[in-house]
């Protein structure tokens, strides 16, 4: 398990203040970098979690087709081209035509002409499986969605499913008619009080809430009768006033008695009871896998697995749950794989990765010397990865700057983990179970420059003490435990190339600690600003923005929350340490 | 017991590229085609393979039983699929990157996923139309329908390299015929 660095998402919460990470439901606000976004209306990450979505095109990733969102429900949001899923192992189908017949002898004819011949039918290329082994073929390789379509239609569920829109079909028109529908929309009380209906769009406002209250009223046998006072009070009245009650429904019956459903194969019941006391290969079951993206109910029998239709995928656009500005948006054609807007987090906040280099040598480390040798350790040290308690390790934090300007970073450890973080293990841990150093004054991380990534040869260190001297001060309060395997200089600027800027910090880890070594890292960043208004828009965004007091007016602060992840603290009794 | 001494026997109109590794008591039939960069290891018993095979590159087949280790004809051996199977039949094909281990015989129509690996400590013989297919090496019957055509294309194939691949690659002669 590789250290990572996750960010934290506010999700429009109060308290910016993000969750301790050893929490298990901390992990829905930390996420990885790439998958967030940036409101620059709020100045604001937002996550998938907060943003709101839209679907802007609806598409077969199969031929690529782009369904009309009208078409979508009627075709029940699958491909309605010649798209199929093995049933077996879900690759995707193809049309073959049958061989010509043979000769019978058991030994091939080869060569022969390829013309294949009808009947056609799906074949599997990955698992073999074919459509004509669960009787389906057609007489032509052409609009084979509609051929079979009876399949898919003859399911009893399916039928059941059009019988009940049917059903309703009568008073979904009637609550259709063009004046009832904007004004039950827009007068949602008037339903409340059918009396008072003087107008006709109230009359029809009100006709399917009292269908569903007569159908909710209507006697369930074997269910105690209730009937509420009210309720009857008020379907009575709303019969008084019309001759013919249009309020009221028919009695839906059903196609088939669902206790014997699965006798067709709709799935449950006696008769798959029946099938399972007999099963004597576990293969004949069909898995849930198989079964699982199926519009109704199937078969639990393998043999009874149908083809499918592909299901369609979406294109979606993704708004600033604020401002509702668009924070990303898809181009329509579903080959393209463009974005019109595409505001994410990866080009405003500094990308981060850790690592441990007592476990893998980066290549800074390697290119400067620093690491062991670097293929034979790089295999070996498989032992090494873990994190062993009574130990300290120095690790490597990146920073990489996507702005065209330098900016200042601070860092900072606030000490949400520590106070809590005992609870995590079962072990009344009363201390906490590391600590943390990391370089606490201010460094620069060069700005982007597209030049940058082509002369990735030429590497530039700036690791003069002159420029960076104060930095790495606090790294010598916490060594008298630590094991000297870290460097002299383990906290602060190691290293400065492009616009990345490498520092180190270092963790001391209790003897008591278990579980994943994780840490809030509070990152806060000054940059040139363009814009001279400081945005206050982003109320509950956390992530705080305010234009700098000490700094040029044109600057402004961001800052966001990490949790880094060193990874897995693991107990050792091989460690024969004289201080372990 | 000591190796045998290196003997091949390759048909006039089987094509085997200069760069392959030999090793062994090695026969290949008629049609077969072997790519650069194959492996064929005959360690102790010989290894005798059929005709219109196509051998493709970084392919290894390795014989580390006493009896002669027969392949039959028409199979399909695709790039780095790794073949210790001491019995091969007709028309199989070994998909790229997958391993069959010595203790398993592969009769005729068998068709090996790419990057399955079948290594059971039983022996034991792969039936005719049997797939094996997914990161799990799961199994099924193939009908056999479609077989013809597929037969057909795998004729072809072999004869447009037996065409093409001594254009691009020198070509080796055995021993004798
Ligand atoms: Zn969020
Ligand atoms: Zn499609
Ligand atoms: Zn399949
Ligand atoms: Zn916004």
């Amino acid at each position: 398990m590789t250290p990572s660095v996750q960010y934290h998402c506010p999700c429009l919460a109060s308290a910016p203040v993000p969750p301790p990470p050893h929490l298990p439901s901390s992990s829905y606000s930390f996420h990885p970098l790439h998958t967030l976004f940036f409101c620059e209306e709020c100045d604001a990450i937002r996550c998938n979690r907060c943003v709101s979505v839209e679907v802007s095109t609806y598409y077969c990733p199969n031929c690529l087709f782009e369904v009309p969102s009208a078409s979508v429900r009627a075709e029940k949001n699958r491909c309605a081209r010649n798209c199929f899923m093995c049933p077996n192992c879900r690759n995707t189908l193809t049309v073959v035509a049958s061989d010509p017949p043979d000769t019978g002898d058991g030994r091939l004819t080869v060569p022969v002409s390829t013309v294949g011949e009808p009947p056609f039918y799906l074949y599997c290329n990955h698992c073999r499986w074919d459509s004509a082994e669960v009787g389906i073929v057609f007489e032509k390789p052409t609009g084979l969605a509609a051929q079979l379509q009876r399949y898919e239609d003859s399911a009893p569920d399916s039928l059941e499913f059009d019988r009940l829109k049917e059903h309703f079909e009568p008073f979904l028109r009637a609550a259709s008619l063009p004046s009832s529908l904007s004004s039950s929309m827009a007068h949602p009380g008037s339903v409340v009080h059918p009396s008072s209906a003087a107008h006709s769009h109230h009359l029809h406002s009100s006709s399917i809430t009292a269908a569903a209250s007569a159908a909710l009223a209507r006697d369930i046998p074997g269910v105690g009768k209730y009937t509420p006072s009210l309720a009857r009070s008020t379907s009575a009245r709303a019969g008084r006033d019309r001759s013919v009650n249009k309020d009221e429904m028919a009695e839906y019956r059903s196609r088939l008695d669902i206790t014997n459903a699965s006798v067709v194969g709709g799935g449950g019941g006696d008769a798959d009871v029946e099938f399972i006391k007999r099963v004597e290969k576990i293969s004949s079951v069909a898995s849930l896998e198989q079964r699982w993206g199926n519009s109704w109910a199937t078969s639990l029998r393998t043999r009874d697995i149908r083809p499918q239709r592909i299901p369609l995928h979406s294109k979606r656009s993704k708004r600033c749950p604020v401002c509702t500005h668009i924070l990303i948006k898809p181009e329509q054609k579903a080959q393209s794989v463009r974005y019109k807007i595409k505001l994410v987090a990866a080009n405003y906040l500094p990308a981060i990765t850790v690592a441990l280099p007592h476990t893998f040598p980066t290549p800074e480390t390697v290119k400067r010397g620093l690491g062991k040798p670097a293929s034979a350790s790089a295999a070996n040290d498989r032992s090494n990865v873990a994190l062993h308690p009574g130990e300290s390790y120095s690790f490597h934090l990146a920073l990489t700057n996507p702005l065209y300007d330098p900016i200042q970073v601070r860092l900072a450890t606030p000490r949400v983990h520590a106070t809590s973080s005992s609870s995590g293990t079962q072990e009344k841990a009363r201390r906490p179970p590391f600590g943390v150093s990391i370089p606490t004054s201010t460094f620069t991380v060069a700005a982007f420059a597209e030049a940058w990534e082509y002369d990735e040869d030429e590497e530039m260190y700036w690791t003069d003490e002159e420029e960076f001297g104060g930095v790495g001060s606090n790294r010598g309060s916490r060594n008298k435990e630590g094991k000297s395997k870290a460097k002299a200089k383990s906290v602060g600027v190691l290293e400065k190339r492009a616009n990345t800027t490498i520092v180190g910090g270092e963790v001391i880890i209790g003897k008591e600690a278990r579980g994943r070594l994780k840490f809030i890292m509070l990152v806060q960043y000054t940059y040139r600003s363009d814009d001279p208004v400081p945005s206050e828009s982003g109320e509950g965004g956390g992530a705080d923005t305010k234009a700098s007091t000490n700094k040029a007016p044109e600057t402004k602060t961001f800052e966001f929350y990490t949790v880094i992840d060193l990874g897995e603290i693991i107990p050792t009794k091989l460690d024969g340490d004289p201080d372990g | 017991m000591a190796p045998t001494r290196d003997k091949f026997t390759i048909h006039s109109r089987a094509v085997v590229c200069q760069d392959v590794e030999l090793r062994g008591d090695i026969t290949i039939g008629a049609g077969t085609i072997v790519h650069p960069k194959a492996t064929i290891y005959a360690i102790v018993g010989p290894i005798v393979i059929g005709s219109n095979c196509i051998i493709e590159e970084s392919v290894i087949i390795v014989n580390r039983r006493k009896e002669i280790m027969r392949i039959g004809d028409d199979n399909l051996f695709e790039i780095g699929c790794r073949v210790d199977s001491p019995a091969v039949g007709n028309f199989n094909t070994v998909s790229t990157r997958a391993r069959i281990h010595h203790t398993v015989r592969v009769s005729n129509f068998c068709i090996i996923g790419a990057g399955c690996l079948l290594a059971p400590t039983e022996d034991e013989v792969l039936g005719d139309y049997t797939m094996v297919y997914g990161p799990a090496a799961e199994r099924r019957k193939w009908s056999g329908r479609g077989r013809v055509q597929e037969a057909d294309l795998r004729r072809k194939h072999v004869e447009y390299l037996r065409e093409m691949l001594p254009k691009f690659n020198r070509v080796r002669r055995g021993d004798g015929m």
